[in-house]
């Protein structure tokens, strides 16, 4: 018997992949392979690049010039985005990919660029750009990574944690988790710095095919290193280690 | 004499300086003068008899100005060239003074700048430059300059004070859109690498943006072949053997650059001979894939300072390679900086270092690199690296970013033989 194929879309990987978020495609995939599945990321550009199914969605952060040509590119997939979300495959979104598929993004006061539509809240102008780390006790545990945004967000229905340090959606929480959408300001890899996400939204492909997800050696040698690295921020910002 | 009191109380700021701060406070001089006489700069730089030569763009402008200097000395003109400085406006200045006379004059034929693009595009609206030199439009500094656009803006702006000729990078879209904004009557003059040598780089050679289609030897000068740090070029119809401080493509690019500047500058006295002949006289750079020989064995220092010299160094680098240590200090502020490279034909790293030891340590694991040991201290990395036995392939090789490299050769007691990379 062949083992199980993993289709992992990593969107629109051209234009969202400022901070290197289309990692979470490849951090996915490996910690499949690790634990004895097989696993293909997709990168999905145009309508044409679309899979006949997918298991797991990222979509990454972009810059703000390429904002409305994002948007844009995005339209067409509007569709399949909302077939995986009614179906309720996990779905990872960082940054801008998040902001632009909420109701819309409040860039200055006085201008905005209009969202999908496909998970509630908006993307609000924060009093000054926020780069540093970004602390967030969530149910999965705490995350740490990375932030580098402008803007905040408001009218997330449930937020992905409370903020512990740093600035998150910029009134004490941080992300949003809507059925299987999870949406965060975590940039970069956040699914290797912080895999009980990345397992998590792995068990739940993996739950949808009637597979079980089994972490191998290989996936707890990794883990040590990451928790080594959040420990190492952890310290720094005089927060208890792991 | 209009600017002899600006000068003469720039030197007393200079000597106070030196005298806090034996063999610092450069910037000093320069911010009294520039304060005064705001005039002082622009003026001196449009003053050289030869004209003013700038090289701005993301990656290589040091490497090609280096390598434009020495092509033009070699043909007998005297160059005025300073290193590119946190503050562009007050280090210039600094620099002028240490040469100029109360006349405001100084001596030599043509002025060679490095520039920022940043700085730049500030300074550039009271320049005016006989030849502006465009190296590529990299992401890099993502917290300083945001994007792509915003970069190409900026060059645009300088490219757009040139009097003489523009030479650019035709394999860079950013730079070949900008051509069309360029005034008439300046000459553009193209460079660019044949299908094949883009082609040895199946990743690209690193810009945001590459152009559809290569440059016609006809059109300009032309890369057609690298090899290890040996290159030939295409000028006029005749092949040139480059070579190469380091190796890799990418410093094959900046010698090209460097010559399509020299015969911007040079026009009819331009000798393609004598511009190869002391471009591949340049040392190699320190920490550059350069070879050094420290504590009786043979070791090669391999820079990165953004994630597509990244790329760059870690495609380039000899596929035999047995002893590697990768170093990433706190520099790489964001972890995540790195992570668009794909790092997985290093195949196996000794020891991780540095400050962000754990995350290149991450990266390397997803990218299927089995790291062997992750050791923060990087003086203690070092150490062990170095004392194990010689490999029986390739040579000792330590990839590290820029504050990893300053501490490795604090560390190793090792000079330099030039100042950091900005
Ligand atoms: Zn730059």
């Amino acid at each position: 018997m062949t083992p199980a194929q993993l289709t992992i879309v990593s969107v629109l990987p051209r234009l969202l992949d400022t901070n290197g978020d289309a990692a979470n495609a490849r951090v996915l995939a490996q910690r499949a392979r690790w634990a004895g599945l097989e696993a293909t990321v997709v990168a999905v550009n145009t309508v044409a690049d679309l899979p006949e199914s997918a298991d797991l969605v990222v979509l990454g952060s972009g810059t703000d010039t390429d904002l409305v040509a994002a948007r844009d590119a995005l339209r067409p997939l509007q569709s399949a985005l909302r077939r995986w979300l009614d179906d309720d495959v996990p779905v990872l979104a960082v940054g801008t990919g998040w902001e632009l598929l909420s109701a819309g993004i409040d860039v200055t006061g006085d201008s905005s660029v209009e969202g999908l539509g496909l998970v509630s809240g908006r993307a609000r102008p924060l009093a000054a750009r926020i780069a540093d780390d970004l602390v967030v006790d969530a149910e999965a545990g705490r995350l740490l990574g990375f932030e580098n945004h402008a803007r905040g967000y408001a009218g997330s229905p449930v937020a992905l944690g409370t903020v512990r340090s740093g600035t998150g959606n910029g009134d004490g929480t941080e992300g949003t988790v809507e059925g299987s959408f999870i949406g965060t300001h975590l940039h970069g890899p956040v699914l290797a710095r912080n895999p009980q996400l990345a397992d998590r939204m792995l068990a739940t492909a993996c739950a949808a095919r009637g597979l079980t997800l089994v972490p191998s050696a290989m996936t707890a040698s990794v883990d040590d290193i990451a928790r080594a690295a959040r420990n190492v921020v952890a310290v720094r910002l005089s927060l208890t280690s792991e | 004499m209009r600017y002899a009191p600006a000068i003469l109380l720039g030197r007393v700021a200079r000597t106070l300086a030196r005298w806090r701060k034996p063999g610092g406070g450069s910037a000093v001089p320069g911010l009294v003068v520039n304060t005064i006489a705001p005039g002082f700069l622009p003026r001196t730089l449009n003053s050289f008899p030869g004209g003013l030569v700038i090289v701005t763009g993301s990656a290589g402008k040091s490497t090609t100005t280096k390598m434009l200097v020495a092509a033009l000395r070699a043909h007998g003109v005297s160059v005025f060239t300073n290193q590119s400085t946190a503050n562009i406006s007050q280090g210039l200045t600094s620099a002028l003074l240490e040469e100029v006379s109360l006349t405001g004059r100084i001596a030599g034929d043509i002025a060679v700048l490095e520039m920022d693009e940043g700085h730049g595009a500030l300074i550039s609206p009271t320049l005016t430059p006989r030849v502006v030199v465009l190296t590529n439009v990299m992401v890099d500094q993502i917290d300083r300059f945001h994007d792509s656009d915003m970069v190409a803006a900026m060059l645009a702006k300088i490219a757009a004070r040139a009097t003489g000729s523009v030479v650019l990078n035709a394999d860079d879209l950013y730079l070949s859109r900008l051509a069309e904004g360029i005034a008439p009557g300046v000459t553009i003059a193209r460079y660019g690498v044949t299908e094949d040598v883009l082609a040895q780089n199946p990743r690209g050679l690193g810009y945001t943006l590459t152009s559809p289609a290569r440059l016609d030897a006809a059109d300009g000068m032309v890369l057609t072949q690298v090899s290890g740090r040996d290159a030939t070029v295409l000028v006029d119809g005749r092949v040139h053997e480059v070579g190469l401080p380091a190796r890799g493509t990418h410093y094959a690019v900046d010698a090209l650059t460097a010559l399509a500047a020299a015969r911007s500058t040079l026009l009819d006295r331009f000798d393609a001979a004598v511009a190869v002949t002391a471009i591949s006289a340049i040392p190699p750079v320190f920490g550059r894939g350069e070879v050094v020989s420290v504590r009786g064995t043979t070791v090669e220092f391999v820079l990165v300072q953004n994630p597509a010299s990244m790329q760059l160094n870690v495609d380039s680098l000899d596929p035999t390679t047995e002893q590697i240590l990768v170093a990433v200090g706190s520099d790489v502020r964001d972890p995540s900086y790195l992570w668009p490279a794909d790092t997985s034909s290093l195949g196996r790293v000794l020891i991780a270092s540095g400050s962000k030891a754990q995350d290149i340590a991450l990266q390397l694991a997803y990218d299927g690199v089995v790291v062997e040991r992750i050791e923060p201290d990087l003086g203690r990395a070092l150490d062990d690296f170095l004392a194990l036995p010689e490999p029986s392939t390739g040579v000792k090789t330590i990839i590290f970013s820029a504050d990893s490299m300053r501490r490795t050769r604090a560390h190793l007691g090792l000079a330099t033989n030039e100042s950091d990379p900005s």
